[in-house]
């Protein structure tokens, strides 16, 4: 089944040409480039919204763009049904908007990190039902503020949903302090909404999927989305 | 006008003189400022002008040479590549989270102004000693802006050095150098062409940022200055200059734009007069238009160095247009004068010509010195006692040394795969990132080795090319051209004087006998305080090309069971200056012997041995050799629990350094076709040993993988956080 | 007329600025600070005659300048 997607771009995003090779080049299809004050996104099968620093972050990460026009086509897409995925910034505004539920904090060390780093498939969803459930998979992250956080009864009931969508973990899938890189609550690395439609990662698929990527492990999440 | 007055802004009496003589009246305040701003040594380059005339700047591959904001080289089909180094030492002094973040922010726009696309950007970064007081502070804060500002505009960082020494205790550097690409038949440059047009200001509001900041740049630092020299530090906003990239970018790809110049240091002043001069024409500015943060007096909108502004020429035509997309990105923009054919600089304020200056007077009148320098003193060839030194004590010095360790606590704190197209991460031997929707990449090296410079500042500076280069060939990528930064301490001192002249002369000869030429750089002097001088400091940045990604090779062990080779001259200890500093402790600089001469035949034997085994499938992964020898080479090559088992006749000759050193990984099967074409090129191999998993085996001594890797890895933040 | 309000993380979350300050603090040798908090200061100008401030305030911080799930405000 061939996807059709779009990317979202708001001032500040960095990250959406990355998405867009990452959509074309695997889907096969050209993505629509969608501008934040956009009044329309065509009808489609997954719309990205991409990393970077929208609005500078300068308030909090993704709370300016959470503000943009175009997200209210972004919550009838996803209300109908379609894909969304946030990736770094893009889960960030995600939670701003409410579309994900807990929030993203400071990095528990104070710095930017960025490295490959390891996740690991928690609960089942569109997005990772094409990968195994042993599967180790080697991920960049680069983001300052990736501690998910979330309140006693919101983490239970993601839990109880099975909305966790994949845990920080080292290269022999243990989940511990060490691996945590960021200190996110139960090693959160992406989440996804009740109805598993739509997803937040902080590490960037987008940027481990071509020959020349330190891993090709990126792929497996459209491979799911497409299968 | 009172010579105290003339003074503060940096000129000598004689430089005024010659100012009064021409223009025969009393210059204004405002045209004090200009002069101030446009004289000093980071603007017209006084001191070192008549050096750096003698370097080597065109070849076949040059589209653009120095004297641009960026140099630009031709990588065939459509294809360019633009580049350039340039320093903000003193402002991250100072303030180091914004003087380093703003010091990015710089050289990105130098390049996105010549129409480049940013796709890299590598940090030369210098400290005084950890024991210091202040150096882990200023670690810490200048990799904080480098990563703050890059890591938000979201251009990859994919190498660049950290080394410390104590000659940078009051004076540390940060050097960022950019890489961009830009098809070759939409670059553009500062000069305009139509009477008329109007000149338009672009980007943030003018504050009062970094008044005399450019003359701060070439003063001697007295220690109890920092406080009153705090005010004039820039603050840097990478969100604005993000969104200034994409609006300059667009309106440069729909050809509304003439010419664009970035209001760096000096601002308004010197990209103003840059404009007039590269397109013999005049300006006309009205300096009511200018659009301001706070109420400004109009000497000091000129001498403001707001960052994230940029200056451009644009038809009347396209006016609309311009606007438009400006507004798009939410960008600041007005009309703030015109192009003339006067051929002076008129800037008015308040329905006031406050400055009317002839352009010439300003750039070809600019003084240009011929300072007395000394050479180096002759060296006694002296020995030294080497008896105390063994395998594992010398390994222990490199494992604990903070400038041999893996930088990672630094480039985890860069981003350095946004834009998708990094091959190799930084703490490699370069950097490479893919040029987008091609198969062509280029890797960037920056490299400095103050200490043969202070020792033999030509020879060490040729020595200094050569590992540049290396470190590119050594991933199967042609070194292509250079950019330098000259850091320097002041060249008043004529042992100083000399260290500049001569390395420059080193630049150029190996230049010249390798055909890179030098297309663009940055001069920065005085980098001292009270008596204390930097160690002479011209970084090298090298930019290497190979038009096929797939053919570039790795710098680390694949698999195990490969043999590892290495091919380079061995040098003796008493002539391995790094040797002798960090394993005997040598540090008076008398105490030295001279430097090896460099030998650039062997060098590049040694280039064509190795790119025509990389072409022929030989080679599975190679790294160059430079300090710490053999031995750090090999601990770099470490990945995936691959270690080695070697052996060596004398155990010394692991840590010493070389000359066209390079380790060499092969497959067994290859070996033999490898000696033959060692033969027919006479290149002499050396034997080392094989690639093994967990393996840290020196002749007979089994050492311990885990402990010594994991030293190697954390010496670095035990270092700065303890 | 200037309005000051001052926004924090929440008690009960992990707030890593201010932990390193407050280490960094007892390491200068002030071991008596304790419980340091970051926030951050947002001001803004509001007409003097405006219905309902405290009402406008809430609205603002609500639609925008606080997130509720780890942030609360007070306006100083």
């Amino acid at each position: 089944m061939p996807l059709s997607s779009a990317v979202i771009t708001f001032p500040g995003s960095n990250c959406d040409r990355d998405a867009q090779t990452y959509l074309e080049l695997i889907t096969g299809q050209v993505p629509h480039k969608i501008w934040h004050n956009d009044q329309i996104i065509p009808k489609v099968d997954i719309i990205i919204i991409p990393g970077g620093f929208s609005f500078g972050d300068y308030l909090r990460s993704g709370a300016m763009a959470s503000k943009s026009p175009i997200i209210k086509e972004v919550l009838k897409h996803s209300e109908r049904g379609g894909y969304v995925l946030g990736i770094c910034n893009g889960f960030q505004i995600l939670t701003e908007i409410g579309l994900l539920s807990g929030a993203l904090n400071r990095n528990v060390k104070l710095k930017f990190i960025a490295k490959n780093c390891h996740i690991k498939k928690n609960n089942e969803n569109f997005f990772n039902k094409k990968i195994q459930n042993d599967k180790i998979l080697s991920i960049p992250v680069a983001h300052n503020e990736g501690s998910y956080y979330n309140s006693e009864e919101g983490l239970k009931s993601l839990e109880d949903n099975e909305q966790v969508a994949f845990l920080y973990c080292d290269k022999d899938g243990n989940s511990n302090n060490e691996s945590n890189i960021n200190g996110s609550l139960n090693h959160i690395a992406g989440i996804t909404n009740k109805e598993k439609n739509v997803l937040g990662l902080m590490p960037h698929p987008e940027r481990a999927f071509q020959d020349f990527h330190q891993s090709q492990d990126g792929q497996l999440i459209l491979e799911s989305l497409i299968s | 006008m009172n010579n105290d007055l003339i003074k503060q802004h940096g000129l000598t009496l004689e430089e005024y003189g010659v100012i009064n003589d021409y223009l025969k009246r009393e210059l204004t305040i405002e045209e004090l400022g200009i002069f101030s701003a446009m004289w000093n040594e980071h603007c017209c380059y006084k001191t070192s002008k008549k050096w750096l005339k003698k370097l080597p700047t065109t070849n076949d591959i040059v589209i653009q040479g120095p004297g641009e904001n960026a140099g630009v080289i031709d990588i065939e089909d459509n294809d360019a590549i633009a580049f350039k180094i340039e320093s903000h030492n003193h402002p991250s002094y100072i303030e180091p989270f914004n003087g380093s973040a703003t010091g990015v922010g710089g050289i990105l726009r130098d390049i996105f102004t010549m129409g480049a696309r940013p796709i890299a950007t590598l940090n030369s970064i210098r400290f005084g000693e950890l024991s210091n007081f202040k150096t882990k502070y200023l670690v810490n804060a200048v990799v904080k802006g480098i990563g703050h500002y890059g890591n938000c505009i979201g251009i990859p960082n994919i190498g660049g050095e950290c080394e410390f020494d104590s000659s940078y205790n009051y004076n540390n550097l940060v050097n960022a150098m950019a890489i961009g690409h830009v098809q070759k038949d939409a670059i553009f440059y500062s000069k305009p062409k139509t009477l008329g047009a109007l000149i338009v200001y672009i980007g943030s509001k003018t504050g009062k940022d970094g008044i005399h900041g450019a003359s701060m740049a070439s003063d001697v630092f007295s220690e109890d200055d920092e406080d009153s020299k705090r005010p004039s530090v820039q603050v840097g906003d990478p969100f604005m200059e993000k969104l200034l990239m994409e609006g300059c970018l667009e309106l440069m790809d729909a050809k509304l734009i003439e010419s664009m110049q970035d209001m760096g240091a000096a601002g308004i002043t010197s990209s103003s007069v840059e404009m007039a001069s590269k397109g013999n024409l005049g300006v006309e500015i009205n300096l009511d238009k200018i659009p301001l943060r706070e109420p400004l007096s109009a000497y000091e909108i000129l001498l403001s160095e707001s960052q994230e502004r940029m200056l451009a020429v644009i038809l009347e035509e396209n006016n609309e247009k311009v606007k438009n997309i400006l507004k798009k990105w939410q960008i600041d923009y007005e009309v703030i004068g015109k192009i003339t054919d006067t051929k002076r600089v008129i800037f008015q304020s308040k329905d006031k010509i406050v400055v009317d200056l002839p352009v010439d007077i300003i750039v070809d009148s600019a003084p240009e010195y011929d300072r007395p320098f000394n050479l180096p003193l002759k060296r006694k060839d002296k020995e030294f006692d080497l008896s105390k030194l063994n395998l594992e004590k010398c390994l222990n010095n490199i494992l604990k040394n903070i400038n041999y360790s893996h930088k990672s606590w630094v480039f985890d704190q860069y981003d350095s795969t946004v834009m998708g197209n990094t091959i190799n991460e930084p703490g490699l031997s370069s950097g490479i990132v893919k040029i987008h929707n091609s198969s062509k990449a280029i890797g960037a090296t920056t490299d400095c080795n103050p200490l043969y410079i202070r020792i033999n500042p030509e020879k060490g500076m040729c020595l200094t090319v050569c590992e540049s280069y290396r470190n590119l060939i050594a991933s199967n990528l042609k070194p292509m051209a250079i950019t330098n930064n000259l850091n320097f301490a002041s060249p008043l001192d004529q042992n100083i004087m000399g260290e500049l002249v001569l390395s420059i002369n080193g630049l150029k000869e190996t230049a010249l006998y390798f055909d890179t030429p030098i297309v663009s750089g940055n001069v920065s002097l005085y980098n001292q305080t009270n008596d204390e001088p930097i160690k002479p400091t011209p970084v090298i940045g090298c930019v290497g090309y190979n038009s096929n990604y797939k053919k570039i090779i790795s710098n680390s062990f694949q698999k195990k069971d490969q043999q590892i080779l290495m091919i380079g001259n061995i040098l003796s200890p008493k002539n391995s200056p790094y040797f002798l500093q960090d394993q005997l402790g040598l540090t008076e600089i008398s105490a030295f012997n001279d430097i090896c001469d460099p030998d650039f035949e062997l060098e590049k034997k040694h280039k064509n041995f190795l790119f025509d085994s990389f072409d022929d499938n030989l080679i599975e992964s190679c790294n160059d050799i430079s300090k710490g020898g053999i031995m750090h080479s090999l601990i770099k090559m470490i990945k995936n629990e691959l270690g080695f088992s070697i052996k060596i006749e004398n155990e010394l000759d692991l840590f010493v350094e070389c000359t066209a050193g390079y380790i060499v990984v092969i497959s067994t099967d290859n070996y033999q076709k490898l000696l033959d074409k060692a033969e027919s090129l006479e290149v002499n191999i050396r034997n080392l040993g094989m690639v093994t998993t967990k393996g840290f085996e020196i002749n007979q001594s089994k050492l311990n993988f885990n402990s010594i890797y994991d030293k190697y890895l954390n010496t670095f933040s035990d270092k700065i956080n303890n | 007329m200037r309005v000051k309000i001052l926004v924090r993380l929440k008690k009960q979350i992990l707030e890593p600025q201010g932990k390193n300050i407050e280490e960094c603090l007892n390491n200068l040798g002030f071991s008596e600070c304790g419980n340091v908090r970051q926030g951050k200061l947002i001001e803004l100008d509001l007409p003097e005659d405006i219905k309902d401030k405290s009402t406008y305030i809430k609205d603002i911080c609500g639609k925008l300048l606080v997130n509720d799930i780890i942030e609360e405000y007070e306006v100083l």
